[in-house]
């Protein structure tokens, strides 16, 4: 492991030293070698840098997992900016929000992407648009826009870094807040250094390693895969979508994948459609698992799926850069259920209501300090200073301690709706649906999914005198958020049930239907 | 009704919420428009072998046999043989 690196670009390059001929990034049969990875990464710093950007300005990826996502994503670092990797589910309007929020000067962008005209026509921060041809479905790059390898040749290959501070601002994560409006967490390279070490400490991660990735990259998960690996001189396949699961296992059999990682509903959809044991899978060494609790029935059923391969169960956040924790795989049996212990440089407390660290056995909300946590979330200090206290960092997860300092997580203090790896505020799904006529009121709620673990429900008042159909409200949705954010459920009801403040009882709508 | 017209009202009905058939052209690629999730693709094979009474397995998942209107009818009238 490197030691005393700034950022995750001094990782790269020492990869790239250590093992040029090796592969970094394998996609649909073409990869791209270390030894071909960091001039790229250093080209199109250049051409950022001969753009005009500025030290700390934004830089927002709209970019699919890919060897350019990476590229883009370490030569914004390398030139000082900072990256926004955007979600590339989300609708227009939702891009834009975020894109507007952050200021973003310049945008790397798949031209394909269907949200990209609505995204330009909002965003007049942008000075420099550049788009990767071959990414697309077929339409025709923005005329504003810059094409990728044109953008490459013109700059030079030179590995100038920085300016790089450890403490500064080196990307931004966007996620939902418990308001409704958009939170960018805002990760400095120090927090992604951090974390990323830590990964490789527990993980064990080597060069040998390689990984069929599913997780997309803009997610805190995805993105500590990406790093670790690249710290690691690891090799990531990419296969973008869960959509034909044995396309996945195949792939894991066909690279001797060692490693493979997911969120409840990954592994419950290659368990529920695949017939693993039909795959030789030996190859793999470990899988990891986070982004919500897994029930320990398919913990249990994973396990006997693939009994050689280690299951690390794991806890993080993205205001904590993404792990907080992890079960290490030997007690797995025994502490099934729990999320482990802190990663290594974290430190982890169970608090009371009043802030002080309650003993074993007893629930509190769990708060977290190392390396790891988050500047803050960007330009919104009131929210910020609702999660940081001290060098401490607020989850919002209640949890408890066993005897031995394992943590097991309880519950949320929040409202939020987890379905897959997405985390959704009811209030985002909420605000859109009052925009349509005939709505009185609405709440948004998370109602149990075996697959997903849980799927948007949505329960709607309609005004007085108006008939809605529920296809006329989802239609609604999907037109304006990211489809994963679409109602599975609509239900009307003559009232909402609330408290005697006029609080909407949300745990009562989630038994309603 | 054919085969096509059935599979295309029910991706319009349960993934556009719409019965307007210009939302949804008969070759366009589900992936392509995002209009099919991971989760999507389980809804759509349990509808293809509750409707059809088709079995689909592991191997016949691919995008060749699911990514269109016409792709599962031509797919699902060789499984129906």
């Amino acid at each position: 492991m490197a030691a005393g690196a700034t950022s995750l670009v001094d990782l790269l390059r020492r990869s790239a030293q250590r093992f040029p001929e090796r592969p970094a990034i394998l996609n649909r049969g073409v990869g791209v070698r270390y030894g071909e990875l960091w001039p790229s990464v250093c080209r199109a710093a250049n051409a950022l840098r001969a753009g005009g950007l500025a030290p700390g300005e934004r830089v927002a990826l709209l970019i699919e997992n890919s060897a350019e996502y990476v590229i883009a994503y370490y030569a914004v670092l390398q030139a000082g900016g900072v990256a926004v990797g955007l979600n590339t589910a989300m609708r227009g309007p939702e891009l834009a929000r975020n894109v507007a929020q952050c200021a973003a000067g310049a945008l790397i962008a798949m031209p394909g992407h269907p949200e990209l005209p609505a995204l330009l026509a909002a965003c007049g921060t942008l000075r420099q648009v550049v788009t990767i041809p071959g990414s697309g479905v077929g339409r025709a790059a923005p005329t504003r826009a810059l094409a990728w390898h044109d953008w490459l040749a013109n700059a030079d290959a030179a590995d100038i870094p920085g300016p790089i501070e450890p403490h500064a601002p080196a990307a931004i994560i966007y996620t939902s807040g418990t308001t409704g409006d958009p939170r960018g967490v805002t990760l400095s390279h120090r927090n992604l250094v951090a974390n990323t070490q830590s990964i490789l400490d527990y993980l064990r991660l080597t060069e040998a390693d390689r990984i069929v990735n599913v997780l997309p990259f803009y997610y805190s998960y995805g993105n500590s895969v990406l790093h670790s690996y690249l710290a690691a001189g690891g090799s990531l396949v990419l296969e973008n979508s869960l959509t034909y699961p044995h396309l996945v296992v195949q792939a894991i059999a066909s690279e001797r994948a060692t490693g493979f990682s997911g969120v409840p509903s990954t592994y419950a959809l290659l368990l529920q459609r695949v017939t693993l044991a039909d795959y030789d899978l030996s190859s793999l060494r470990y899988l990891t698992q986070a982004g919500g609790a897994m029930a320990p029935a398919l913990t249990q059923r994973l396990r006997a799926a693939l009994p050689a391969a280690r299951l690390f169960v794991m806890y993080g956040q993205t205001e904590a850069t993404a792990r907080i924790s992890y079960l290490p795989p030997e007690r797995l049996d025994e502490k099934l259920g729990s999320v482990g212990i802190g990663i290594p440089g974290v430190t982890l407390e169970v608090r009371d209501a009043a802030g002080v660290a309650v003993a074993p056995g007893v629930e509190g909300e769990v708060c977290v300090q190392g390396d790891n946590v988050m500047l803050g979330y960007w330009e919104n200090p009131e929210a910020t200073a609702r999660v940081l206290h001290d060098g401490w960092l607020r989850t919002g997860d209640i949890g408890r301690f066993d005897p031995e300092g394992y943590l097991s997580l309880v519950g949320r203090s929040s409202d939020m709706i987890k379905t897959g790896a997405h985390r959704i505020s009811p209030l985002e799904i909420e605000e859109v649906v009052l925009e349509l006529e005939g709505v009185a009121e609405c709440a948004a709620v998370g109602v149990v999914d075996p697959i997903l673990g849980e799927v948007v429900r949505l329960c709607v008042v309609p005004a007085e005198g108006t008939a809605l159909e529920p296809r006329v409200v989802q239609a609604h949705c999907r037109e304006r958020l990211a489809a994963y954010k679409v109602p599975k459920e609509v239900v009307f009801m003559a009232t909402l049930p609330k408290t005697a403040s006029g609080k909407v009882k949300r745990f009562m709508l989630k038994e309603a239907g | 009704m054919s085969v096509a017209e059935r599979v295309r009202q029910y991706i319009l009905e349960n993934f556009l919420f719409s019965t307007d058939t210009s939302l949804l052209g008969q070759d366009e690629s589900f992936l392509g428009r995002g209009l099919v999730d991971s989760t999507g693709m389980l809804e759509v094979l349990l509808f293809l072998e509750e409707t059809f009474g088709i079995k689909v397995a592991d191997h016949e998942m691919v995008p060749d046999n699911l990514d269109s209107v016409n792709r599962i009818a031509a797919f699902v009238e060789r499984k129906k043989g």
